[in-house]
């Protein structure tokens, strides 16, 4: 492992800004430089300065506090959406690619409605039915992301299925879950790692808009999207507002996918360099 | 009783008939080389015997195996027999072999499905089984991609994994084809051995006239799914009774001259 990350620009570089989010995170337990909520009139628009390092918003609150304690919701957000888009999604696609040809069309017809069901709809629907949460939020994204996976997967998994190794694994007497453990999924893992890394960005992002529109994270509990939002009244009295949850979120989201790119090419033998 | 008997097995998808009504008979340690053009029918033929057809054909006739019909038979029960009583080799060596699988454990997969054996005493039998194909070094092919051997390697682990569980009926589908001339030679001269010392039959599909004449005495010529003569080599090319018998020697004929330097291609 340690060879393959050698020159491995990608995962170094990925690795590094998903550190500094997880530190965040670890951080966001531990200390802070201020209360994350406490409002302190004064303070309202604060440059950046030895008391607030990031500056302060409207309200005085400290940014930096705010932006350690909002790695929380990401986090959170990312892992639970890409745990529900990928087992689902994945299970999905793998049921469908393997199913007889009679149950593949409507499955595969189902999986379509899925996709073209509005995301934001479904966080609405959801909102309204258990109150806006963080929860219902990623509820909303998982599901309408595990609908692409499942295509994504299904589609890839029929190449794997047609191929000349699953023909043979076939002729060596192999039965249809052990192509699947053996031959698909090993051979499904570049494809899958890069979608779930894409649904971690994706889900960020959502969240972010979802926390927005107010059908995520509701206020005060800090989150990048709501400060992106929050700040964008201000942009041009106070552009740094907007800039610094926006780094945040490039840091997480770029972090995620460059990881996803790196990974790949180590898991890849093809494109090692060395043997073993 | 014969090992194989085919009779007149037909397949077809939709209404086009790819294989039409051909019987053959193979006895136990006995070879046959079904001969023909791309589209005679004669890949779908073996495939058929392998019961790995796609589900889109129709197949009627017979064909039994050791005494069992394999018509009708259900994916699981002809699964116990492919790989294990039954072993095919494929034109393809590369695609034919998992690209993230090291060769150890795609060589112990038959072992373990038909024969319950461990991993670690499949990976033991894998070892022996390199050996005995003629591969140097096999400790490091084992662990070994596909990818990092060359094509007569690879087509040698093909052989390894359809002769794993000892088959009684060995099926090569133009395994050579995709081969350096000067490889197949080996590969052909290994099949010939192996076979040989198991005491399997064989099925060998090709185009090609002098390659299927190194390894067996019988022809079935194949053209547009029916077997159009059934001869030895000796008599097929003294006295070729069909037309398309007739062009299959006349180009063999073509690469002979061009060595002898008594016209060739003009």
């Amino acid at each position: 492992m340690k060879k393959a990350m050698k020159g491995n620009i990608s995962l170094i570089t990925g690795s590094v800004m998903v550190a500094i989010t997880f530190s965040l995170l670890i951080l966001s337990f531990i200390w802070t430089p201020h209360d994350p909520l406490e409002v302190t009139p004064d303070d309202s628009f604060a440059g950046i300065s030895s008391k607030h390092f990031l500056g302060a918003d409207k309200l005085g609150r400290d940014i930096l506090s705010q932006i350690i304690v909002g790695s929380r919701v990401t986090l959170l957000v990312a892992a639970l959406a890409v745990t529900i888009a990928m087992t689902l999604g994945v299970s999905a696609g793998i049921t469908i690619a393997v199913a007889s040809r009679k149950l593949q069309a409507p499955m595969v017809y189902a999986v379509n409605i899925a996709l073209a069901f509005p995301a934001a709809l479904l966080a609405i629907i959801l909102a309204a039915v258990y109150g806006a949460s963080t929860l219902t939020a990623v509820s909303a994204i998982g599901l309408a992301t595990a609908a692409a996976v499942a295509q994504v997967t299904r589609r890839t998994a029929y190449g794997i299925l047609a191929s000349d190794y699953v023909l043979a694994a076939h002729a060596c007497g192999a039965s249809t879950w052990r192509i699947i453990r053996k031959h698909v999924m090993p051979n499904l893992r570049a494809s899958l790692l890069i979608q779930a890394s894409a649904v971690v960005s994706v889900s960020v992002l959502a969240e972010s808009s979802l926390s927005y529109l107010g059908l995520g994270t509701p206020p005060p509990a800090p989150s990048w999207g709501r400060m992106l939002a929050g700040s964008q009244q201000y942009i041009f009295v106070n552009p740094l507002l907007a800039i610094w949850p926006g780094i945040a979120i490039v840091i997480v989201v770029l972090g995620f996918n460059l990881v996803g790119d790196g990974v790949r090419e180590v898991f890849d033998p093809t494109l090692r360099r060395s043997d073993s | 009783m014969s090992l194989l008997e085919v009779h007149n097995l037909t397949i077809a998808f939709g209404d086009k008939k790819v294989v039409d009504s051909i019987s053959f008979t193979l006895e136990k340690g006995s070879r046959i080389g079904l001969i023909g053009e791309s589209g005679s029918g004669k890949s779908m033929t073996s495939l058929a015997i392998m019961g790995l057809l796609p589900d889109t054909a129709t197949v009627s006739g017979s064909i039994t195996f050791e005494g069992q019909e394999l018509i009708g038979l259900s994916d699981r029960e002809h699964s116990h027999l492919r790989g294990n009583r039954m072993g095919m080799v494929f034109q393809e060596p590369l695609t034919a072999l998992n690209p993230l699988m090291r060769i150890g454990k795609q060589i112990a997969g038959p072992l373990m499905i038909h024969k319950g054996a461990s991993l670690k005493d499949a990976l033991g039998s894998a070892l022996e089984l390199c050996t005995k194909v003629g591969l140097p070094d096999p400790d490091r092919v084992l662990r070994a991609y596909p990818h990092q051997l060359s094509g007569g390697q690879r087509q040698r682990i093909g052989l390894a994994i359809a002769l794993a569980c000892e088959p009684a009926l060995l099926i090569a589908d133009e395994p050579t084809t995709a081969l350096d001339v000067t490889v197949q030679r080996e590969v052909l001269n290994l099949i010939n051995t192996l076979v040989d010392q198991e005491g399997s039959s064989l099925v060998f599909v090709t185009h090609d006239l002098p390659v299927v004449s190194i390894m067996t005495e019988n022809i079935a010529v194949m053209q547009l799914g029916q077997i159009v003569e059934n001869a030895t080599v000796a008599s097929l090319f003294h006295a070729p009774k069909h037309e398309y018998s007739q062009r299959l020697i006349n180009a063999a004929r073509v690469a002979e001259d061009a060595f002898s330097g008594t016209g060739g291609i003009k």
